[in-house]
């Protein structure tokens, strides 16, 4: 009788207990459910990123990378002061030229008014901010007028892009001109 | 005579093997293909480098008294991560400083074409202007790892701060917490996107496209704690130089050499 009684009495504990259980369990199960894997190994996050990151693929090669193949222009562009500008910025991403070491597209080769906009993006004496390493600024079209040549030239019809002062100093030593100095080498 | 034969069949055979020895080293060289990997170590010690964290310290130096503002950084960047029109992981502001102390800034599509046009609708004579060229400033305290509320940020123990785009749900809380608005959400994947110093290049040993483009050298990228390398140089020697928003208390891990007051 007294025995009975208290078993009632703790029974509202006990259905309580159980439902406490339950939900610790669907909880649990639900974390191993839903985790991703390899969360927490590290802290908060999911350590696979880690490797993850890692493989994105590189799709800016180097000049180096460049030069592998294309040999003639690397003498050319590694001699002149241009030896710091890179290949891929004119022309496109190695990555869109070469797949698993194989050609797989034809990258452009900038002409006309492109060229000119490309040159002018460093060399443009309008912008003014300029620092202290002191790179060529010329104005457009006051510098073709200085040269006493027809507005609509481009820059590549003196200047060979790779080595600016390249033909000119050729064209000078041939005519018996003193050449032109490259002004202060920008940093490496 | 015999002498003059022997010479001719010396000749002959040096002939035949110079032929020879051409055809199979082509031949060779188009049924070998060049390895993919096939990169020049930029930075030392990384290439063979497989450890979860690196043991490095990486820092990242803006020299802004050498910017030219070229963009040749912003094209880096856009096709290494095709980042879509309009966004920017990493963009070069130009700022101008009249003598009346007015400071104006632009950055026209984030300095993507170049500067082709000089700033209008100035009414004083201009005091100073220069570039300033914004990336993630990697903070060693970063707001955006401590708000993300599904663990998608987050630092590793080498201090890159990277996203997990599989984690990530697009919330936008770390775009609103990251002081420098580094941040955006990709159009496409919905998810958030940020300047990682190029995490895949470095663990691969190549310097992050924007320091390998650079013509001028204003981006340096290097390990502190190589005394060799020309960002402990840089750092551990007389200069001006400071963080963005130093006050924020997110101590950046990137580093403006002759930094202005006037930039945020």
């Amino acid at each position: 009788m007294h025995q009975e009684s208290k078993q009632k009495y703790y029974a509202h504990l006990i259905r309580l207990i159980i439902a406490l259980v339950a939900v610790i369990l669907i909880g649990l199960g639900a974390r191993q459910l839903f985790k991703p894997e390899g969360m927490g190994d590290y802290g908060h996050y999911r350590g696979a990123d880690i490797s993850d990151q890692k493989a994105v693929p590189v799709r800016l090669g180097t000049n180096e990378a460049c030069f592998q193949c294309h040999r003639p222009i690397r003498t050319i562009h590694k001699s002149g002061v241009h030896k710091t500008v890179s290949c891929e910025v004119c022309h496109g991403l190695y990555g869109d030229h070469i797949a698993d070491g194989k050609k797989i597209a034809t990258l452009p080769v900038m002409r006309g008014d492109e060229l000119k906009d490309l040159c002018l993006r460093c060399h443009n004496k309008i912008i003014t901010a300029r620092p202290r390493e002191e790179i060529k600024v010329i104005g457009m079209p006051e510098h073709l007028q200085d040269q006493h040549v027809q507005l609509t030239h481009t820059c590549d019809q003196c200047h060979m892009v790779h080595d600016p002062l390249l033909w000119i100093n050729q064209a000078k030593e041939i005519v018996g001109v003193a050449t032109k100095q490259p002004l202060k080498n920008s940093t490496p | 005579m015999v002498d003059i034969e022997k010479e001719i069949n010396k000749d002959r055979r040096r002939f035949i093997k110079n032929v020879l020895g051409g055809t199979i080293a082509g031949s060779l060289l188009l049924v070998i293909p060049l390895r993919a990997t096939e990169y020049i170590e930029q930075i030392p010690g990384m290439k063979d480098e497989d450890s979860v964290f690196t043991e490095k310290n990486f820092v990242f130096v803006v020299d802004i008294t050498t910017c030219i503002g070229c963009g040749s950084c912003c094209i880096a960047d856009k096709a290494e991560y095709k980042v879509p029109d309009g966004y920017y992981r990493t963009w070069v502001e130009r700022y101008i400083i009249d003598d009346h102390d007015g400071v104006f800034v632009d950055s026209p599509d984030g300095g993507l074409g170049g500067y082709t046009k000089p700033r209008e609708g100035l009414q004083n004579p201009i005091r100073d202007t220069f570039f300033v060229p914004k990336l993630c400033n990697m903070c060693k305290k970063p707001s955006c790892v401590q708000v993300c509320p599904v663990g998608a940020t987050y630092q590793t123990e080498d201090g890159f701060v990277l996203v997990d785009n599989t984690r990530c749900v697009g919330c936008s809380y770390c775009v609103q917490a990251c002081p420098y608005s580094i941040r955006f959400i990709n159009p496409t994947s919905h998810t958030a996107e940020k300047c990682t110093w190029c995490y895949h290049r470095v663990r691969k040993g190549l310097l992050p496209a924007c320091v390998a483009v650079c013509p001028t050298g204003a981006r340096k990228f290097g390990d502190l704690d190589d005394p060799e390398s020309e960002v402990a140089q840089l750092l551990r020697s007389p200069h001006v130089i400071s963080v963005l928003k130093p006050d924020m208390g997110n101590d950046p891990a990137l580093h403006y050499l002759g930094l202005r007051r006037e930039v945020v």
